[in-house]
């Protein structure tokens, strides 16, 4: 038997009864549909993610005082925590494994210019700050060590600042008032958008010694640096300097629940992504197996019903030469055209709400980019293709072994 | 299977039981028979007889429970699975009583059905044949009709193109002509002669008379037992004289 009529025995089988081979496919359409939506989103989150800690720059580590639940938590800055104290700083400053220590401060009140008021984050910090915090600027400048030793009334604005403020007016030396204090905008940064819920455009930083004298503060609300090299190293240092300094006994299970502070990092952002993509893997990976198993026994009861139907017609191959071979190949690659044509319909649905979702949701957020996992597409469909072979064989063996006449006489 | 000098069927005290959960039906015994190359045999006998089942034997889609049943000298009963499929393919070929078409496929794709699972037959030659086939039992007309839109006679004509598709040594018919009138009838039983002058054996079952004087010999069959083996010395030519005198 040629490989041509064999396929295209089959091809009739399967298109036959359309609405039921369509029915039979289901599970296999919804289980490879499903893969391929999830690996799809799965990876425009995990793109937006990266993004975002590229933004917080890979190699910066925060602390912040109070230590409300486990690291990663919320990333707001508290103000009213005072744990924090410039000594702690000046002590940070010895260690070796981080460097371009930039204390901050959050100054209470708005910003005005003109007519137009708005509620800004503000922030007082050394120009570190913004290497950290992977900070530029689009017009003007940064402030630098000298706005810093000065104690300049300078500042940078965000963009969303600049635009609220200024509209399309040029912001450069224009004089705003905060905090009842006249500052020149020496600087408009560029826009990151939404991190980690924070809106980072919203922001006005002015030099720490300036935003020190405004508020008379002793204490840091947030702490920004980078590790040099190896994070663990640097996490520890920080952690051992800070609980010596402030009396503390580490919990016995090693956890930091009796710190005072808290010291997150993008790096552990990027292990807890890590960590989700893998139990997201699984779970996609259990999901594909449960509908792929259960559309195989679809399958299989379906090849066996269509088995049983054709009895005669299988008697009757049989009778004018068909071999045990011809017939479980036939049955076989009908069963696995259901299963393929049945994933090829599943990757087209899960392509398409992959992308609706990429449509709907890159309107609230920019960096959600419509994205599909070729490799989990390509494992999908071999699953599927397996599936036919598995769930195909016990009606295929059963038809092959069908005795001619016994199978014309079937009623 | 390499051309002998042995008869092309041969059955020595061939027997054969049917069993259904632990019932046996003995439904043949000691059938002795010897078939040549180029016979027209017709097989006859009352309902139940064992024709059918005498029938399906000789043409391997049935196993016989004893004695033996030598095809070209060769046992049927060592043969393998695909040894039998390969003679199912291009040695032999059925007439059934029942016509088993496919329902759903036209005249043409019925009768290239054993095209596909013919071992030698190259694809380029299957158009010509099925082509051939069709013309030969006169149904050139209605080849692209669905098999279930024919008449009895038509479908039964289509068996038979079905059946000489393949050129096969053996043709087995069964009461080819039971479900025609006799118009239909004497187009088929013109066909399966004609084979018969083209080098064909046709083995043939009917239960009427006049069917059976088409053929040069006819065994009759009478509760599993041959009870009549004559070999009607009337050639064909003396019967066409028969039919002019008359
Ligand atoms: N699968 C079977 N199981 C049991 N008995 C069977 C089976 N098939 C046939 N028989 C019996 O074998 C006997 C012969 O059947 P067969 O079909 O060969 O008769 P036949 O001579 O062809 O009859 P008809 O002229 O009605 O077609 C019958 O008595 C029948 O009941
Ligand atoms: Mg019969």
């Amino acid at each position: 038997m040629l490989i041509r009529d064999l396929f295209s025995t089959a091809t009739k089988g399967v298109t036959v009864n359309r609405m039921r081979s369509l029915l039979t496919m289901l599970g296999i359409i919804i289980g490879v549909g499903a893969v391929v939506l999830m690996t799809g989103v799965g990876k425009s989150v995990e793109g937006v993610i990266l993004g975002q800690i590229d933004i917080m720059g890979p190699q910066t580590m925060i602390i912040s005082p109070g230590n409300q639940g486990p690291e990663g938590g919320n990333a707001s800055m508290r103000p009213d925590f005072d744990a924090l104290t410039f000594e702690d700083v000046k002590a940070l400053r010895t260690l070796s494994t981080i460097r371009t220590i930039a204390p901050g401060i959050i100054v209470p009140g708005d910003a005005q210019y003109e007519q137009e008021k708005v509620d800004p984050m503000l922030v007082g910090s050394t120009p570190e700050y913004f290497q950290n915090q992977n900070i530029k600027v689009t017009q003007g400048r940064l402030h630098d060590q000298q706005d810093e030793e000065a104690s300049s009334f300078v500042v940078v604005i965000g963009s969303e600042i600049a635009e609220d403020l200024f509209f399309t007016r040029n912001p450069i030396g224009k004089r705003i008032e905060i905090a009842g204090r006249k500052f020149t905008v020496i600087g408009v940064l560029e826009s990151v958008g939404m991190v980690f819920f924070q809106n980072l455009d919203n922001r006005i930083v002015m030099p720490f010694s300036t935003a020190v004298a405004i508020t008379n503060r002793t204490y840091a609300d947030i702490v920004t640096m980078q590790a040099v090299d190896d994070f663990d190293i640097a996490f520890a240092d920080v952690r051992a300097l800070l609980r010596q300094r402030h009396s503390i006994t580490p919990a016995e299970d090693g956890s930091v629940d009796n710190d005072d502070f808290l010291v997150r990092s993008a790096a552990q952002a990027e292990a807890i992504l890590g960590t989700v993509s893998i139990s997201l893997t699984v779970f996609i990976t259990m999901i594909a197996g449960i509908s792929l198993f259960v559309g195989g026994i679809g399958i299989m009861n379906i090849m066996l019903v269509s088995v049983t139907e054709r009895t005669r017609e299988i008697g009757l191959r049989k009778a004018v030469g068909a071999k045990r071979k011809d017939i479980l190949f036939q049955i076989l690659i009908e069963s696995i055209f259901l299963t393929l044509i049945g994933g090829c319909i599943g990757i087209v649905i899960g392509i398409v709400l992959d992308f609706l979702i990429a449509t709907a949701v890159g309107k609230f957020l920019a960096d959600y980019e419509f994205a599909i996992s070729l490799g989990a597409i390509l494992l999908a469909l071999a699953m599927a293709v397996v599936t036919g072979v598995i769930f195909g064989l016990y009606p295929a063996r059963k038809a092959s072994l069908l005795h001619p006449i016994e199978a014309l006489r079937y009623e | 299977m390499p051309e002998n000098d042995a008869p092309l069927i041969e059955t020595k005290n061939l027997q054969k039981s049917y069993f259904n959960e632990e019932l046996e039906t003995p439904v043949l015994f000691n059938i002795d028979l010897t078939i040549k190359k180029n016979e027209f045999v017709a097989i006859m006998g009352p309902s139940g007889s064992g024709k059918s089942t005498l029938m399906h034997i000789l043409g391997f889609l049935d196993h016989h429970t004893g004695g033996e049943y030598l095809f070209q000298g060769q046992l049927a009963h060592e043969m393998d699975e695909d040894t039998l499929s390969r003679i199912r393919a291009t040695r032999v070929s059925f007439v059934f009583q029942a016509f088993n078409l496919l329902p759903r496929a036209s005249v043409e794709q019925n009768v290239m059905l054993p095209l596909i699972y013919h071992p030698t037959i190259p694809e380029s030659e299957r158009a010509e044949r099925v082509a051939k086939a069709i013309e030969t039992v006169g149904l050139t007309h209605r080849k692209n009709n669905l098999s279930n839109q024919l008449s009895g006679g038509e479908k039964q004509r289509t068996a038979i193109a079905r059946a000489l598709v393949t050129e096969p040594d053996i043709i087995f018919a069964d009461e080819p002509t039971g479900n025609l009138d006799s118009v239909s009838g004497i187009q088929v039983m013109s066909a399966l002669q004609e084979l018969n002058e083209a080098g064909h054996t046709i083995i043939l079952v009917t239960h009427e008379k006049s069917t059976a004087e088409h053929a040069e010999r006819i065994i009759e069959l009478f509760d599993g037992r041959i009870t009549k083996d004559t070999t009607e010395f009337k050639t064909r030519k003396a019967k066409e004289e028969d039919s002019l005198q008359k």
